[in-house]
């Protein structure tokens, strides 16, 4: 052990930079965040010990529960929605024998992927606008109303949910449709042999084949929905903040906005939590789906 | 015979269907791109005027001359350039060295990687304040060098590239090590060039989420100075929409705010294809 701790000495030192941006970057401000949480924190003042008041008031705190069930409502229709489209997509994909349409549909599909919420608000505000955007021109045509997507509160999150969907469908669909090739090509012979019709083949070989590719993505997702920040910062205004706004941007604007860092830092500690409840709960459905 | 017909009747149809289905997505990415391209070069009366726009009927360039002579852009533009430059030559010497030693044999491996695995359930936005606390008090807000440090290294690229060094073969490496060459030397000359694949995934997925990077600006940057170009988009582009401000944006100067945030990545994007997969494949299978 000595021997070898030595001999690799230089090995160390090259790992040391990283373990020291971890130690400073990562698990400082987490301990010193749940530390905060416990605390009447004051930048430059006085710190006394709070217990769980801070806790205790976010039970009650109208404002967090709201943003957190517009979390699970966007965050959920981002996960459920977003996830069937980028796997229907896949599918799809995988039928179609043109290689060069097949391609063409991908590359274009995931260019989304690669823009920021910035840009992307700024595109869809601009198609999506009542008086001279582009959606509305051919809502129009139709002869009916235009519609004000972004300051209608009974619209928003389900717009929300369609930008997303235009962002991380073609990301997700990538990823199935490399499992997809990973598949054993002898089960579809086989399969076609017996006579099955390509949708039995894509029912009974492809989605179970995909399985073990779908729990790891939807587990990310369902991490990232939880985490959502900038899609509901960039995309909120104050007609529609009610609904839009977030477990995180919440956070931010109790912590950072109006000074209230304690507190902040308790909700930023509850959500951690209730994620890794999401994550526990989803692991215990997964393995018992398996054993079943 | 007859059963055979209709099958393949019905699979005709679904073939065709999925193509309309196909174009149909295409339509819904290209379109709002092709439109914002357009606005992006009409006229500043033309961008204002309602209706449906996939190609300008007057090429202009109004919209990029206010962009960077009222607006003001170029500052913002160049100091997104030199945070994405900087820190993703950071972010891939550091990750590269640091999963390079990783993947030789070394006492307390399972230790250290548990420390590096576990800083991926830390995200940012859940200690956002503490890190904010933690900048101020090291004089680190309002400094362009705190977005380059935010993220330098990350779990996620120190595994991706130690999978890669742990594929090169160990005898590439004796072979050195009995010539005398140090652990430095031999990760320059010898490992780097062969983890290239692996190393230009990381480095483009990194070049895109430095470019878009907003909720660090946020958090980390007050000055406008220092402004980043997505902040400084989102006040022209988001906030510039609701509120009155002094002098009148129209359409084409925003639109063409949106287009220099897109363009560099869209030029980038032939070369990402090629290593995206393996990298995306890598963050679903080990994530």
């Amino acid at each position: 052990m000595l021997k070898l701790l030595s001999k690799n000495k230089g090995i160390y030192i090259l790992i040391l930079p990283a373990l020291i941006y971890f130690a400073v970057f990562s698990y400082f401000p987490i301990v010193n965040g749940f530390i905060m949480s416990l605390q009447h924190y004051s930048i430059g003042g006085e710190h006394t010990f709070a217990g769980l008041a801070h806790y205790r008031e976010i039970l009650t705190d109208i404002d967090f529960w709201r943003a957190f069930r517009n979390t699970l409502q966007i965050g959920g229709g981002n996960l459920i929605v977003g996830f069937i489209m980028q796997v229907l997509l896949a599918l799809l994909l995988n039928e179609i024998t043109h290689k060069r349409f097949k391609k063409l549909t991908q590359t274009i599909i995931y260019t989304p992927n690669l823009f920021s919420w910035v840009a992307i608000g700024g595109i869809w505000i601009s198609l999506l606008a009542p008086d001279t955007g582009m959606v509305n021109e051919i809502i129009k045509w139709f002869g009916m109303k235009p519609i004000n997507f972004m300051t209608n509160v009974k619209i928003i999150q389900p717009v929300f949910i369609f930008l997303n969907t235009w962002k991380s469908a073609g990301y997700g669909c990538i990823i199935f449709l490399a499992a997809i090739t990973g598949i054993d090509k002898n089960l579809y012979e086989a399969a076609a042999i017996d006579g099955a019709s390509r949708f039995k083949q894509t029912l009974y070989i492809t989605i179970p084949g995909l399985y073990s590719t779908m729990k790891v993505v939807f587990m990310l997702n369902l991490i990232s929905v939880l985490r959502m920040f900038s899609q509901s910062y960039v995309l909120t205004n104050y007609a529609v903040i009610d609904k839009t706004q977030v477990a995180m941007t919440y956070t931010y604007s109790m912590g950072i906005e109006n000074f209230r860092m304690d507190y902040g830092s308790a909700i930023a500690f509850i959500m951690l939590l209730f994620t890794s409840v999401f994550v526990l709960i989803y692991q215990m459905f997964v393995r018992k789906k398996e054993v079943d | 015979m007859l059963h055979n017909n209709k099958k393949s009747i019905s699979s005709s149809i679904f073939k065709i269907i999925n193509i309309l289905f196909m174009i149909i997505l295409i339509l819904i990415t290209v379109l709002p791109i092709l439109n914002t391209f357009t606005l992006s070069f009409s006229t500043d009366i033309d961008s204002m005027v309602p209706g449906v726009k996939i190609w300008p009927s007057r090429f202009s360039t109004e919209g990029y001359n206010t962009l960077f002579q009222q607006v003001k852009i170029l500052r913002p533009f160049l100091n997104n350039i030199i945070v994405t430059v900087c820190g993703t030559i950071l972010h891939v010497g550091l990750c590269s060295l640091t999963g390079y030693a990783l993947s030789k044999k070394m006492a307390g491996k399972k230790i250290i990687m548990g420390f590096i695995l576990i800083t991926m359930m830390i995200p940012l936005q859940n200690i956002m304040i503490p890190l904010y606390i933690l900048y101020k008090n090291l004089h680190l807000i309002d400094k362009l060098i705190t977005i380059i440090i935010s993220g330098i290294v990350s779990g996620y690229s120190i595994v991706l590239l130690k999978n890669f060094f742990e594929s090169i073969p160990e005898s590439i490496g004796e072979a050195a090590y009995i010539d005398g060459a140090s652990q430095l030397k031999m990760f320059i000359r010898i490992y780097l060039p062969l983890a290239k694949p692996g190393i230009a995934t990381v480095a483009l997925f990194q070049f895109v989420g430095r470019w878009n990077h907003f909720m660090e600006a946020v958090l980390f940057i007050n000055d406008p100075k220092k402004y980043t170009l997505q902040i400084a988009l989102k006040g022209l582009v988001i906030d510039s929409d609701a509120s009155s401000s002094a002098t009148i944006i129209t359409k084409n100067t925003q639109m063409a705010g949106v287009m220099i945030a897109i363009i560099p990545l869209l030029i980038l994007y032939p070369f990402l294809q090629k290593y995206f997969i393996s990298g995306l494949m890598v963050g679903s299978t080990k994530g």
